[in-house]
């Protein structure tokens, strides 16, 4: 059996979210807001797996951390849904998707 | 053990530098490629760590149907597919936040138990079990909560909505 440091993972787990928090920060564009709010919901299931790896060297064959994974992967997929179906309303009534546009609510 | 921790530097190398030229290119095409990259290195993570299904779900879910979704609504809503981003002001305020919240990441990540992730085989069957009998009312709860985000984005996207 061959294992890894769990820190590794979680510095890059930390990584990622920095880097999903900065394009949070920085982009305007809606699908650049999708894309950063993905890579730090990943970091964020990977933070799960991890884990739920490092549990699974103590206690044998635990799964709890993949089973989180697997439900949080549907619900980020189903964000992405809504997000573009945003998008696509967005870009219908205003021509653009740029989200410093939208200040109101109605679509 | 010396070629595991090579597969993880390679691939911790791969989704940083993909997630960081994803959001700093200007193509938005080429953002979404760099995006597939990085889920395609994630998914080599999963596998790392012997989670094998989890790593088959990322490769179909996001690096599959999330890369198509989102290349679907660029092609939407611009007129050239190639067109640039507008530059975008990278003020100090946003970096200084991201790299406090970094750093306060990072100083939380030295405190894990200095323990080791398991590399070793891991039977799906109990993954299976576990997803629908201990964790079963989770996965009925995921689907509670498609349905009205299906139903919602079938809504906002209608031609006559009133």
């Amino acid at each position: 059996m061959t294992d890894l440091p769990l820190a590794g993972f979680v510095a890059v787990s930390a990584v990622l979210l920095g880097i999903g928090l900065f394009g949070i920060l920085t982009r305007r564009n809606f699908i650049l807001l999708l894309i950063a709010i993905e890579v730090a919901m990943n970091s964020a299931i990977l933070n799960f797996v991890v884990f739920g790896s490092y549990w699974n060297s103590i206690s044998a064959s635990s799964v709890e951390g993949q089973s989180v994974a697997v439900v949080l992967i549907g619900l980020a997929a189903t964000e992405v849904a809504v997000g573009l179906a945003i998008v696509l309303a967005l870009n219908r009534s205003r021509g653009s998707i740029n989200v410093a546009e939208a200040t109101t609510l109605r679509l | 053990m010396i070629l595991e921790l090579l597969a993880f530097l390679v691939l911790a190398a791969t989704a940083t530098l993909t997630a960081l030229a994803a959001l700093l290119v200007r193509e938005l095409v080429h953002t979404i490629l760099w995006v597939a990259l990085f889920f395609v290195a994630l998914s080599g993570f999963y596998f790392l760590v012997s989670a094998p299904f989890l790593g088959v779900l990322q490769l179909g879910v996001y690096a599959g149907a999330v890369t198509i979704l989102l290349l679907f609504g660029v092609m939407v809503t611009r007129k050239r597919i190639f067109a640039r981003e507008a530059a975008t002001g990278l003020g100090p305020a946003p970096i200084a936040l991201s790299l406090l919240v970094l750093v306060i990441l990072a100083t939380a990540a030295t405190t894990v138990p200095s323990g080791t992730t398991q590399l070793s085989g891991f039977p799906i069957a109990a993954l299976s079990t576990a997803l629908f009998n201990v964790y079963g009312g989770w996965l009925l709860l995921l689907g509670l909560v498609m349905l009205p985000a299906l139903a919602g984005s079938i809504y906002l996207v209608r031609e006559d909505r009133e």
